[in-house]
């Protein structure tokens, strides 16, 4: 980690005095010395919606098709590590970032930016609209539903969901509304429930936590870290990828006052 | 005899009770931990017990059968710094921290990973050796570690998740502060430690609220003026003293004294501004851990002038002493002395030498064991290399062991010399502009530098500095000590003096490895070498044992792996 810091640091040296020289020296100008706007560009919903589909192609393998993270970080809090100025990010997705899994992406500059504008996007999905329903009475549904034995808010909950704390920030209406109707439209690489079929005939169900050849861990619907050698299992099952009730028959009205009071969960940046 | 039957048999019968609760989150409640030696199947504080053994009642792997012990499943760190930590195994689930400040939860059978939990530190931290990180504490089920940037993290076992985190003290303050060892858990509180007596701090110890993060008690190691003991200190020097304390304390419950062990008086070798005593610097302290409140110490080293910190872990033993049981530390220091002072009171009781020294010439028992010091083993301008043990002491950090089925104390001993250099007195800073170099860069006045980690840090020729002494004048040996008598029952050498810690089990062998590499099992009655494997990553830490699915795993770090062994 000390390297690399030491390596970011010469690069960013370099790239600096580079760029200072640039207009003196003609045989450094280039693609690598064009100084990178300090504001993105490319922001047009077109731009949004060409960098999705590059998302999908370079990123959502680690990151998720919705952004969720899994092997690369949750980009859905709007909250980046190394960096969340506009230049940091384009700097994070044209160069990698070192002493990570984080790679060079291989698209234009151009495209590079259009990524950032989807991005930005995913980082901010609660924010850009008003939900209908009535908060407070939502918090109720959700107490009276019984959602905190899974799912955490602030310091209550359990761990089997997905944390809400600032799920209001991370996720649109609509993204919150198919969770609750039909669970198993949107599940986190992280909380794809798994069934363990054990050669002794027993079957532990859980969210997969990790599994190779030779073993497999997950969560227990208790809450409890598990973990299975494959000698003895039977069979590992996804057939139920939701632990998650569907919500389709709830009253309609606590519903939208559940939405609401989900989307009223910003968290503090 | 009847003792290692009856042992054997509740190993079993633990054995299988203990996998019987994998996985099933039991709480690690405070009886928990005070019991901590009859759960042998998981490993649930530092030392492994309160006491400071270091004894796994595991015997599946033995003297008979540790030659078909083999490599179960590697943890890859995957950091530059090496790893320094103690793994906690709770239920089949093994916590570790990496460098840095992450904590892995794994699979305690294959090493696969359950979850993670990074903290960040700020760029700039003010490690003298690294870093690094030495371990975790476990209450209920919530895991406690400090940080280098002086923060005290509670993490949910289950999740990873952060519960809370409290700030102990800027770590950027005087020349810098860190925090790296392994907290304790004492009832309901988390006693946490501090590093930076080589950058002119003013040492403590402090405990929090387990629940809370708040913060319950701080014992300053240097007496603040209106205390007792505050003219040990010439003028002012008591304000920069160090007095750091920096590793992992025991506890005993029959007293409910902690003792914990402090780190040098700053600055390391030059005394011309701190005349004095320069308490409670390389020390132990006997503290009541409800209330911080200072029972007794007992200085090993008076007015240290050679960074001879008494930061071992403390062991607690009972033994015959002059045809008494005493309860007694059996402390062996890194000034190159065994002691043996009377845990209830303080009483220095006896003390013997360890490794080859040439600073004392015997122990005033009129006044509770101060050392007579011999003439000309001071540090000079020019350097002194006339002086044993060297820097890094005949003990350090590395964790001893004692089996109380063969009644000895397993100690992996340094012999050497360094050159002592009286320098001028430069006060750390953390300005970054004063100290440009490496962010984790040690102190930069008044020590004498060379081992490993300043190789790697601040760029040091190590062929220069390591090459000094022939290398028969520096090595290290494991070795077995009687505590009634200070006397080494046998002796194992190997190459180069140990930066490991070594683990004795009821299979009657000792664990250890070397910076070479060099991962050993031992015959703990005579010594021999009964077993080795060549992990070639040098081995910053001490082993522990532990059941998965019923059967004994022996892990220990290596270089940036942690490499956990086991039998078919």
């Amino acid at each position: 980690m000390r390297h690399a810091f030491w390596l970011l640091s010469v690069a960013g040296f370099l790239t600096v005095g580079l760029s200072a020289q640039a207009p003196q020296n003609p045989a450094l100008a280039g693609a690598a010395t064009a100084p990178i706007p300090d504001v993105n560009p490319f922001t047009s919903e077109s731009d949004v919606r060409a960098g999705e589909a590059l998302f999908q192609t370079h990123c959502s393998y680690c990151h998720g098709s919705f952004g969720e993270g899994g092997r690369g970080a949750d980009l859905t809090a709007g909250v980046y590590r190394h960096g969340g100025r506009d230049p940091e990010l384009y700097a994070s997705v044209r160069n990698g970032i070192p002493g990570t899994e984080m790679a060079p992406v291989r698209v234009s500059d151009d495209d590079v930016w259009r990524m950032i504008a989807f991005v930005r996007r995913l980082g901010s999905r609660g924010m850009l609209e008003k939900a209908p329903g009535d908060p407070e009475a939502g918090r109720l549904v959700y107490q009276k539903s019984g959602c905190a034995s899974c799912h955490r808010i602030e310091s209550d909950g359990g761990n089997l969901g997905p944390e809400l704390t600032d799920i209001g920030r991370r996720r649109g209406l609509k993204f919150l509304a198919e969770s609750l109707v039909t669970p198993e439209s949107n599940i986190a690489v992280a909380y794809r429930a798994v069934q363990v079929v054990l050669k002794s005939g027993q079957t532990v169900t859980g969210m997969r936590l990790n599994r190779d050849d030779v073993s497999i861990q997950l969560r227990d619907t208790r809450d409890n870290l598990r973990s299975f050698l494959m000698q003895n299992v039977a069979e590992v099952r996804y057939d139920k990828p939701s632990l998650m009730p569907a919500y389709a028959s709830m009253n309609p009205k606590d519903l939208e006052n559940l939405i609401a009071y989900l989307h009223s969960l910003k968290g503090t940046l | 005899m009847k003792s290692k039957r009856t042992w054997a048999v509740a190993a079993v019968l633990l054995t299988a009770a203990s996998w019987t609760l994998s996985g099933q989150g039991q709480p690690v409640t405070y009886e928990r931990l005070l019991k901590a030696d009859q759960e042998p199947g998981n490993w649930l504080m530092y030392s492994g017990t309160y006491s400071g053994w270091r004894f796994s009642k595991l015997n599946q792997i033995t003297a008979q059968n540790v030659k078909n012990l083999r490599v179960k499943w590697l943890f890859q760190g995957r950091h530059i710094e090496k790893f320094e930590t103690t793994p906690l195994v709770v239920d089949g689930v093994m916590y570790l921290t990496r460098p840095e400040n992450a904590i892995y939860a794994l699979d305690a059978l294959t090493g696969r990973q359950l979850w993670t939990y990074e903290y960040r530190n700020p760029e700039r931290t003010y490690n003298c050796c690294g870093k690094n990180n030495r371990g975790l504490a476990i209450l209920g089920t919530t895991l406690f570690m400090n940080t280098l940037d002086m923060h005290v993290i509670a993490v949910d076992a289950k999740s990873g998740r952060e519960l809370w985190k409290t700030k102990m003290f800027d770590h950027a303050e005087a020349g810098g502060y860190a925090a790296t060892g392994a907290p304790l858990v004492v009832k309901d509180k988390v006693i946490v430690g501090m590093a930076g007596g080589e950058r002119g701090v003013s040492g403590f110890l402090d405990a929090y609220d387990a629940k809370t993060g708040k913060q319950a008690w701080r014992f300053n190691t240097i007496p603040q003026p209106g205390e007792p003991n505050f003219g040990t200190w010439a003028g002012d020097s008591w304000k920069t003293g160090g007095a750091s304390t920096w590793n992992t304390g025991s506890y005993d419950p029959d007293t409910n004294t902690l003792f914990w062990g402090t780190s040098n008086p700053w600055p390391d070798y030059n005394d011309d501004a701190r005349t004095g005593d320069n308490l409670y610097s390389c020390s132990v302290l006997a503290l009541d851990p409800d209330t911080g409140k200072l029972k007794w110490h007992y200085q090993f080293t008076p007015h240290d002038l050679h960074d001879w910190d008494a930061t071992q872990n403390p062991v607690l033993v009972d033994t015959e002493f002059l045809g008494q049981t005493r309860k007694v530390l059996a402390w062996p220091n890194r000034n190159g002395f065994f002691y043996l002072v009377d845990r209830t009171n303080g009483k220095f009781l006896s003390a013997k030498a360890f490794v080859k020294q040439t600073w004392n010439d015997g122990f005033d028992f009129e006044n509770n064991g101060r050392p007579k010091l011999v003439p000309g083993n001071d540090p000079t301008p020019e350097g002194n290399d006339k002086v044993w043990p060297g820097i890094d002491g005949g003990a350090n950090w590395m964790s001893h062991s004692y089996s109380p089925l063969t009644k000895l104390l397993y100690v992996f001993a340094r012999e050497e010399r360094r050159v002592y250099t009286k320098n001028a007195i430069q006060h750390p800073t953390t300005d970054p502009a004063a100290t440009p170099q490496a962010p984790n860069a040690g102190p930069v006045g008044g020590r004498v530098r060379g081992g490993y980690d300043d190789c790697l840090v601040v760029g040091i020729d190590c062929n220069k500095r390591l090459a000094q002494f022939a290398p028969e004048e520096s090595f290290g040996k494991a070795i077995a000590i009687d505590p009634a008598t200070g006397t080494t029952k046998w002796e194992h050498p190997v190459l180069s003096p140990p930066w490991g810690g070594l683990m004795s089990t009821a299979g009657n062998l000792v664990f250890g490895g070397t910076i070479e590499g060099v991962i050993f099992a031992l015959n703990a009655t005579t010594g021999e070498r009964l077993w080795y494997f060549s992990s070639n990553g040098p081995v910053y830490g001490t082993a522990i044992s532990y059941l998965a699915d019923g059967k004994q795993f022996v892990s220990i770090p290596a270089g940036d792996l942690i490499v956990t062994f086991g039998l078919d």
